[in-house]
């Protein structure tokens, strides 16, 4: 039993008011017990806590310990560098801390849109006398009264109305008004037409009603409860950053243990093992990483922008990518929202029936044509402008009207036409046949027997399998103004409607298909239009399964689970209110969920999903807000092309961190060389930090902008199996490009020794001129190499050539950067300060570029052998 | 098990919807209703009459239902006098309602609803009321930890609610997720989840079955009190039945303390039941 159930003395008695309202001293009472009727964002995180959870993950706990080692040497050994050494990689903290926080940062504003809804001040009744107050003090057992143009406090039961009409779009999503009444209905409570729901705004009327409940407690409470407490976590990106932050702290952790081993087994002291373990953990961690991360995802998010998609989220660019199922709705998205008569049929194809059958549906229509422009629903705007291109205007006096609304499926108006008093009215067939006992055949009202109504019935279901929305119409002759208007009518014929699908949605359907995204649509619409609209823009290619609305009501979980792993399948007559139902379970089930939604009670399911999208022309507010992305055309084919983009920079993303590893194990083996060979170390730490946070930087940003390879769309959607570290990745970087560029490194720096005269296992000064020079000249080498390599990492399977060897102009940006901060690191006083480097000769970098050309060769060659072996 | 239901009545509106739940109980376990007010030392005259009023409105109704019923009003302190009639009656459960100023004290302590909780030597149930709407619960959720005692008064209590509302019952269980090192989060499908219901929650369930009582069980991963008020009001639950806390000061205070969290965010009703009996 719910309050809906109940009489009026029932309804008072259970909730201990009277119609003379509470007393101001129970209300009171009562704002002590049940709070303030407010809307609120439920207790999260604090933002500050989110940005200190920065500097707590893995990859900076491995850098804080860097950092400590760093400090804790210079209290040691004073005046090595080992402050600024420290210094720097507290500074790569702070800017991966800063970097990554912009990626997950977005602003919460959907609660400040909610609370937007709702009134600021509220008639109603206390005391016996009608007052004015704030609508926060409503309290459960107020009476309410409303008025037209109120909004509704709380959610409230009605226990008088007369004529009451509410718009309920902010609850619903229909923009129709709703008929409400006072007497005590059967059912749910939220489908219950005796209760005023908070948000939802008197259209017409009045009325009065006891608030039930308040504040979070409400229909609309329960919706910003939801938006703001439902959490998605980590986006698939974020997970795989977070792996490969484990892969890398463990692979530090044991090359450091192992090496540190060796060193005090060869006899190293504890000093040079020092510099080794920071070493191993400045060299192996890729500190820009995260940086060019959020740069690339930042550019993405600009590139979408372009093609009129708008992120809010960064991490959202490559979530996009990863989607395994778009749930989308019809109207507006796949089709145009433009509807067009687009068949008229009657029993007997007359044109007289025609024409009375047009003056109905001009008769029964809101729609108005002012300034030139069609205003009002898209259904009553199609039917109001044909009759108007077809007949011309028509002049009848409107006596009254029964709305439309969801239950009936039918409007009613009665007018008065040449002085005589008519009934039109315009509906579902299933809702205004019954009402029908004639057809209008050839000027004749006929009887209507059961073989005529299975004509109009087969009529009926040949136009919606066309993917029309059919309309049927009627009318009444009503001799006095009490007769009954919707009684013994006359079935005057169908009239088919089309929405036509965008033009460029069959493409974009046939894009996801070939990229294993599933689509499902969600229409409001009955499911023999949806099938075969399905059908008519290749979303469905066999027979859907097609579910109701109120089948999934009635559905378990189970149940529904079953149907969602079919391979096609439609939701018709659904209400926004089905969908996060929808998208729950199938994130359940491991699938990653697009959806799309433009009401207020879509929120919701736009933040259960993976990606809500947000409808940018039609979207109210609140799903703007809630969003992860904004439609600005509100077209599918945009979020294909979004997810399109996505899967790029997923791919560039992996193609920048094989990048940064290749130097990274440059960085790392003169480490080794140091801890197993009587040899001075190869490479400071500061030169590592110069290609990791400078030289590296903006090529690899570069590669974040490689445009999307052909058969990006032609792949499956990578699974969670499927990691940005994998073997392959590793191993092409550790064991192939890596070695290469090591050697290059390690050649410029034995090169300048040896010329120079050094015997093996002389050990050199760190301020030592040679040795300066050396170490320059092993970092000159790590940097050549890595201009081939971002040639080689522009591609994992194409050769450079075939993609187009300039058609990353960014690239070549990238290049000239690097080598200009590399002459500045070499030649200028203040680089070779910061860096502990010496000025080298000329020759000393041509010395160097063949290994580059040897590592392009050798890619190019690895990617000729894994292209014939495909 | 319940012979005898005591109901904390004040002159609040939410203890009198609370006493209905009591009432609603006893006329199931055919069990004799105690409505007992405690009218504290300094107490208004307006109070006093209003939970009158209320005692007046509950006792009419608990004899149209046929329920024995007894009506008991006392000045004292409110913990000690409530006390003082369970022992001399042998009370098998008391009803009371929590307040909003109780849940806005950090970590629920030196609450009267605490104080019945922690000393009375039978049952207790707090009900927090925050929906005056649904007055019979259909969809009851029952939130469940892997290990909990006294589960056969828990299935009995949930089973005769259900009964006397007609509701279907959906247990739920909120564990931690399952992480890996090099693989974080994994991810496990609801059919993977159901293998791994605590024995408890199954046992909970039998229990339910022989009661004949309608029910579903699911388990998911997340936070729990979050998970809890997420669930109810994604599924439109009416009532939500929890355990008490059993987690002390230190350890809520580190830890946190999901009971009072879910009092503080829940969007239907909520009573908390401390057991203290056993089923034959």
């Amino acid at each position: 039993m719910k309050i809906n159930n109940l009489k009026k003395e029932e309804v008072l008695r259970n909730l201990v008011t009277s119609e003379n309202g509470l007393t101001e001293e129970e209300a009171k009472k009562r704002f002590s017990e049940f709070g303030p009727n407010e809307i609120k964002e439920v207790k999260k995180t604090p933002l500050s806590i989110r940005f200190l959870k920065q500097f707590t993950h893995f990859l900076a706990i491995l850098l804080w310990i860097g950092a400590g080692l760093a400090l804790l040497s210079e209290y040691l050994h004073p005046g090595e560098g080992m402050l600024t050494l420290g210094l720097a990689i507290i500074g790569v903290i702070f800017i991966n801390a800063v970097f990554t926080f912009i990626q997950e940062y977005r602003a919460e504003k959907s609660i400040e849109k909610l609370k937007l809804l709702l009134p600021f001040k509220v008639k109603m009744i206390r005391e016996g006398v009608e007052k004015e107050i704030h609508a926060k003090d409503v309290v459960p057992g107020d009476l309410i009264i409303l008025s037209e143009g109120d909004k509704v406090p709380a959610d409230s039961r009605l226990i008088e109305t007369t004529y009451l009409m509410m718009n309920n779009a902010p609850l619903t999503g229909e923009s129709e008004p709703v008929p409400l009444q006072h007497e005590p209905c059967k059912g749910e409570l939220v489908e219950s037409k005796n209760i005023a729901f908070a948000g939802t705004t008197v259209v017409s009327g009045s009325g009065k009603a006891i608030a039930f409940a308040t504040g979070m407690r409400t229909e609309f409470g329960r919706i910003a409860h939801l938006t703001s407490a439902v959490e998605t976590g980590l986006s698939p990106l974020q997970k795989e950053i977070v792996k490969a932050t484990r892969i890398i702290a463990f692979l530090a952790t044991l090359i450091g243990v192992v090496f540190f081993s060796i060193g005090n087994i060869i006899g190293k002291s504890f000093w040079e093992n020092f510099v080794f373990a920071i070493g191993v953990i400045v060299a192996l961690v890729p500190e820009g990483m995260l940086p060019t991360v959020t740069l690339a995802l930042s550019m993405g998010s600009q590139r979408m922008a372009k093609k009129k998609a708008l992120i809010k989220t960064l991490t959202s660019v490559e979530t996009l990518g990863s989607v395994t199922v778009i749930c989308t709705d019809k109207t507006g998205t796949l089709t145009q929202n433009k509807m067009e008569v687009k068949k008229i049929w009657t029993v007997d194809n007359q044109q007289s029936t025609i024409h009375l059958l047009m003056k109905t549906a001009y008769f029964c229509n809101n729609a108005k044509f002012i300034e030139g422009q069609y205003k009002g629903d898209p259904t009553e705007t199609a039917l109001f402008k044909h009759v108007r291109e077809n007949i011309g205007d028509l002049k009848a006096e409107r006596i009254s009207e029964i709305p439309f609304d969801s239950e009936r499926k039918r409007m009613t108006t009665i007018n008065m036409v040449d002085g005589k008093r008519f009934g039109f009215t315009k509906g579902a067939l299933e809702n205004v046949l019954p009402l029908c006992a004639y057809a209008l055949i050839n000027n004749e009202k006929t009887l209507i027997n059961g073989k005529l109504k299975e004509e109009i019935t087969h009529a009926y279901h040949s136009l919606m399998d066309k993917g029309l929305r059919v309309l049927s119409f009627a009318y009444s002759e009503l001799s006095t103004p009490d007769s009954e208007p919707e009684k013994d009518m006359i079935f005057l014929g169908l009239v088919g409607l089309e929405d036509p699908p965008r033009p460029e949605v069959p493409d974009a359907i046939k894009k996801c298909h070939e990229a294993g995204i599933k689509i499902i649509m969600i229409t409001g619409d009955g499911s023999r239009t949806a099938v075969a609209i399905a059908k008519e823009i290749g979303l469905a290619k066999g027979n859907p399964v097609a579910i109701e609305g109120h089948d999934f009501m009635k559905m378990g979980d189970r149940e529904l689970r079953e149907k969602l792993s079919e391979k096609e399948i439609i939701f018709a007559r659904m209400t926004p209110k089905h969908k996060m139902r929808v998208v729950s379970i199938l994130k359940e089930e491991g699938e990653r969920v697009a959806v799309t939604g433009d009401g207020v009670n879509d929120a919701p399911a736009l933040k259960k999903a993976d990606i809500g999208i947000a409808m940018g022309i039609t979207g109210t507010d609140v799903a703007k807000e809630t969003a992860d992305m904004i439609l600005l055309d509100d077209n599918f084919a945009t979020i294909v092309n979004a997810v399109e983009e996505g899967r790029a920079i997923y791919e560039n993303i992996r193609k920048f961190v094989i990048y940064f590893f290749t130097s990274n194990v440059a960085e790392l083996v003169p480490y080794i060389i140091y801890v197993l060979f009587r040899v001075p170390l190869p490479l400071t730490i500061m030169q590592i930090l110069s290609v990791d946070l400078g030289t590296d930087l903006l090529p690899a940003l570069a590669l974040g902008a490689e445009k999307p390879t052909k058969d990006v769309m032609k792949q499956k959607p990578r699974t969670p199996k499927d990691r940005l570290l994998n073997a392959k990745v590793l191993s092409l970087a550790f064991l192939f490009l890596g070695p290469i560029e090591a050697a290059a490194g390690l050649f410029g720096f034995f090169y300048i020794l040896k010329q120079a005269g050094w015997q093996w296992g002389e050990m050199l000064a760190a301020n030592n001129l040679l040795y300066m020079q050396a170490t320059t000249a092993c970092l000159t080498g790590i940097v050549i190499a890595q201009v081939a390599n971002v040639f080689a990492c522009r591609s994992f399977r194409e050769s450079v050539f075939s993609i187009g060897f300039f058609s990353n102009r960014l690239i070549f940006a990238g290049i000239v950067f690097e080598i200009a901060l590399q002459l500045f690191i070499v030649y200028h006083p203040w680089g070779n300060a910061i860096f502990a480097t010496s000025p080298i000769a000329a020759h000393i970098w041509l010395v160097l570029i063949p290994f580059a050309v040897v590592l392009f060769a050798a890619e190019e060659a690895r990617k000729l052998i894994v292209s014939h072996r495909r | 098990m319940y012979k005898k239901v005591l109901s904390a009545v004040n002159e609040h509106l939410n203890s009198e919807i609370a006493a209905r739940y009591a009432l609603n109980l006893a006329r199931m376990c055919g069990a004799k209703l105690y409505l007992c007010f405690i009218a504290e030392k300094g107490m208004p005259q307006q109070g006093i009459s209003k939970a009158e009023d209320a005692i007046k409105r509950l006792f009419n109704e608990a004899i149209a239902t046929g329920i024995q019923v007894e009506a008991i009003t006392e000045t004292g302190d409110v913990v000690e006098e409530i006390g003082k009639i369970v022992r001399h009656e042998g009370i098998s459960i008391v009803f009371a309602s929590t307040r909003r100023e109780d849940i806005k004290k950090r970590f629920y302590a030196g609450t009267v609803a605490r104080n019945l909780s922690l000393k009375l030597p039978c049952s207790v149930a707090l009900v927090r009321v925050v929906h005056t709407g649904k007055i019979h619960p259909h969809k009851i959720l029952v939130p469940l930890k892997a290990r909990i005692d006294h589960i056969k008064e828990r299935a009995y209590f949930t089973a005769r609610m259900a009964e006397c509302f007609h509701s279907r019952v959906f247990i739920f269980h909120v564990t931690k997720p399952i992480t890996k090192f090099f693989h974080g989060e994994m991810h496990l499908t609801p059919a993977q989840w159901e293998k791994r219901l605590p024995e408890n929650m199954k046992d909970f369930m039998e229990h339910l079955i022989r009661y004949e009582i309608a029910h579903e069980g699911r388990l998911a991963p997340g936070i729990t009190a979050r998970s809890i008020t997420i669930e109810a009001a994604a599924k439109r639950h009416d009532l939500i039945i929890m355990g008490a806390s059993e987690r002390g000061l230190l350890s809520s205070i580190i830890k946190g303390n999901p009971v009072e969290d879910v009092l503080r965010e829940t969007p239907c009703d909520l009573i908390i039941l401390k057991p203290r009996h056993e089923v034959e």
